[in-house]
């Protein structure tokens, strides 16, 4: 079940062993507290070990990856200090936005955009949302734009709710989880980040060939690297936003960047989560 | 035969008459075969507790190791902690091989299992997998299903004491049963293989003790098939046992030698007697003429002169010599032949009546004599005759002074002849009887010998001398029929 990428996780190793004096320096530094959520396959330990590696060279201090099990952990930690930065979801981000600031916005296959796959058991020869009416569906978390915010916002549009159009809902906590669920039959259909579905169809096409992508929703804005507001100047914010923007630069962030599927980071754009924030605001008004 | 052919396949399939070449290894492989197969049984029971005993290690330690992991889920009631849980189990207990783990929440649903296709979440647990769990969860051991060959283990999960749910799985015990029938079929091909080989060694053994045995078995065949008993190397044997019965044999071998030997000169002795009666009788008829004779001599030499008185001497003398030629022809007629030169006629007894004539005369008994044997009977006329003349003289011995002495003689209608000689004495004795019955045992020690020579002729001759009832004394009757080989011969010509 881990993801597979030999060759992604040699390069990856092979960086962070060419960092090795510099963190060994680190060490004796406070460290970062670095968090991650699912909107990637932060699963593969090698490249959480890789990325750490890479940023506790760049910023010459201890990396600390922070995991939780869901997305309201982290934001929850994100929020009151404990962690330096955050790699969320935009939907959480709208939520706090009066909080949180994006230092970095991933780029996925040239821009910084990504869609919410609507996934489905093959026997259902599902076409349409619709199609799923009365099955099982997995999301993905609560806080997850594309693992539950984008599906719930399609029933809104249509008077229906999760627990009224689906036979049964559940959460998975975390995107790769919901296509297992599919693929094993647990779930006929789930909610899904595209890009996280996309990467898998790569390091494990034997979970993906066994669930149907149904409908692909408009393109929003890529999960995005978030931090305090209040700790925006701090030392560790500015270093985290170096380090990220300029991964591409260097042979050991381009191989991350690689077996992370990504092109790199680039600044927030104006108006990136204008999407995401307008589907909150919608649910939150007929609420 | 029809009522025979059933009978002796009854007989032969009786395990009681088989020979012991086929008994003894028959006995050692069901031996073998019986001790085989209670230790293999003994062995597939200690097997099979084992295996059971591996399965609920291996079933507990599954269950400890999972239980742990899913019971938060259950309090939960958590679909996909609870599948994430079983589903990486899946594959890490090769040992127990499980082939399907459920959730089960308190009120009987399945909250996730490892195979949703095969066991969605919400649907009630099937019977074929509650049974054996509650079966289970009571007995604290696998549910085994060998015709299914599966193994199903449970364990309710509790929280505070509190029932949370129940930890199901169904385990695939093929491998287990696979291995157990490898066993029993290992055992049951090595138990016929010994059994087949301590059978073969049996035969082989049995064969090499029953030689002696099986040698001595030829020699008793060869006994009574006619054949003169031959005696056993004693070396032959092996054991006390065999050395014994070879010993046994050879003394019985000599005994029977020294038997014959002894009949043998007994019947020469016997021979010479009645040689000594006959030639006796024969001196007696040759006397009595004699007197007449010399008396005839001496008138012709004092009266020869005389015409009337010589030709009635003369007369005398030609009848007296008459009387003497007929008593030597008969001697000629008796003993020029030795034994099977001649078939027998009605003449060859009437000679007989000359040469007893003296016998009968001295006891002054009245013989009737009745001869209607007709010529060429395909029997031996000089072993007739003895058998003839033997009772005869028996029968004149028995006889009280001036009884009747009777003689019959014919044919028989498949050839041969028939004798029957009767007296009007006290009855034959008991023993004398019996020397009938077993003409081939020993000679008797007191009287009857004349009996027992021709009882044992008859019976050479393939014939038998029998006692016919009769108001008064004895009647004998001698068979005598045409020997097989006789007849091979004029079936021949």
């Amino acid at each position: 079940m881990a993801p597979a990428c030999p060759a992604g996780r040699r390069a990856v190793l092979a960086a962070v062993a060419l960092a090795g004096p510099r963190r060994a320096r680190a060490t004796s530094l406070a460290p970062v507290r670095f968090g991650l959520t699912p909107v990637f396959l932060e699963s593969d330990l090698a490249l959480l070990r890789a990325l750490s590696g890479h940023m506790e060279a760049a910023l010459g201090t201890p990396v600390e990856l922070v995991k939780r099990r869901t997305y309201q952990e982290v934001v929850g930690l994100l929020l009151a200090g404990q962690l330096d930065a955050a790699w969320i979801c935009g939907f959480p981000y709208v939520r706090h936005a009066d909080r949180l600031s994006v230092l970095a916005v991933p780029v996925h296959r040239g821009r910084p955009l990504y869609q919410s796959y609507l996934i489905a058991d093959p026997s259902l020869r599902a076409r349409s949302l619709a199609d799923l009416r009365g099955r099982s569906h997995a999301f993905s978390d609560p806080d997850s734009n594309s693992g539950c915010l984008t599906t719930r916002w399609l029933l809104a549009g249509q008077d229906l709710s999760p627990a009224t159009f689906f036979g049964t809902t559940f959460f998975a906590y975390g995107h790769r989880n919901v296509v297992r669920a599919v693929s094993s039959g647990l779930a006929e259909s789930g909610s899904v980040d595209g890009y996280v579905w996309e990467t898998m169809a790569e390091t494990e096409p034997g979970l993906t060939s066994t669930t149907d992508v149904v409908a692909r929703s408009a393109w929003q804005g890529f999960p995005p690297v978030c931090c305090l507001t209040a700790s925006r100047q701090g030392a560790a914010a500015r270093g985290i936003e170096a380090t990220l923007l300029g991964m591409a630069a260097s042979p050991a962030g381009t191989e991350i960047l690689r077996a992370l599927r990504l092109d790199g980071f680039m600044p927030e754009r104006p108006s990136l989560y204008d999407g995401i924030r307008a589907m909150s605001q919608d649910l939150e008004s007929r609420a | 035969m029809r009522r025979a052919g059933p009978r002796r396949l009854r007989v032969q399939l009786d395990p009681r008459h088989w020979p012991l070449l086929l008994t003894v290894p028959l006995t050692v492989a069901a031996l073998v075969a019986g001790v085989a197969t209670v230790t293999g049984q003994a062995v597939l029971a200690r097997m099979e507790a084992d295996q059971g005993r591996h399965l609920a290690a291996l079933g507990a330690a599954f269950l400890d190791g999972l239980a742990t992991a899913v019971q938060p889920a259950a309090v939960r009631a958590d679909v996909w902690e609870a599948f994430d849980a079983l589903d990486r189990a899946s594959g890490q207990y090769e040992a127990l091989r499980p082939t399907l783990s459920v959730v089960v929440l308190p009120d009987g649903s399945v909250l996730a299992s490892s195979s949703p296709r095969v066991l969605r979440t919400g649907a009630a647990l099937p019977r074929s997998l509650s049974g054996p769990a509650d079966q289970a969860i009571a007995s604290g051991s696998p549910a085994i299903d060998e015709r299914a060959g599966r193994a199903v283990v449970a364990r309710v999960l509790l929280e505070g004491g509190v029932p949370v749910g129940r930890l199901v799985a169904e385990a695939d015990i093929g491998a287990l049963l696979a291995e157990r029938d490898a066993v029993v079929r290992t055992l049951v091909l090595a138990n016929i293989g010994i059994a087949a080989l301590f059978a073969a060694a049996g035969a082989l053994l049995v064969r090499r003790i029953l030689l002696p045995t099986e040698r001595l078995r030829q020699r008793l065949l060869e006994a009574t098939q006619g054949r003169r008993p031959e005696p056993l190397d004693a070396q032959a044997g092996s054991g006390p046992e065999h050395l014994a019965l070879v010993n046994a044999w050879n003394g019985a071998v000599a005994a029977i030698a020294e038997r014959d030997l002894m009949a043998g000169r007994l019947a020469r002795e016997e021979g010479r007697a009645q040689l000594g009666r006959l030639t006796a009788a024969m001196a007696h008829e040759v006397n009595n003429p004699l007197g007449g004779l010399m008396t005839a001599v001496d008138t012709l030499s004092e009266y020869g002169d005389r015409r009337d008185i010589r030709e009635e001497a003369v007369g005398l003398l030609r009848r007296g010599l008459d009387d003497i030629r007929k008593v030597v022809r008969a001697g000629l007629s008796s003993w020029k032949t030795g034994p099977g030169e001649a078939p027998l006629a009605a003449q060859d007894f009437e000679d007989l009546r000359l040469l007893i004539r003296h016998e009968v005369s001295r006891r002054g008994l009245t013989l009737d004599w009745r001869n209607d044997l007709p010529d060429g009977v395909r029997v031996d006329r000089t072993l007739a005759r003895q058998i003839a003349l033997n009772l005869l003289l028996n029968a004149a011995a028995a006889s009280p002074p001036k009884g009747v002495l009777s003689f019959r003689a014919q044919g028989l209608s498949q050839g041969g002849a028939v004798i029957e000689v009767s007296d009007v004495g006290t009855g034959l004795p008991a023993d004398a009887e019996s020397l009938l019955a077993a003409p081939d045992g020993p000679p008797p020690s007191g009287g009857g010998l004349g009996l027992w020579t021709a009882a044992r002729l008859a019976r050479s001759q393939g014939g038998r001398i029998t006692r016919e009832p009769t108001p008064r004394g004895t009647r004998l009757v001698a068979e005598l029929p045409v020997p097989s080989h006789a007849k091979e011969v004029a079936h021949a010509s």
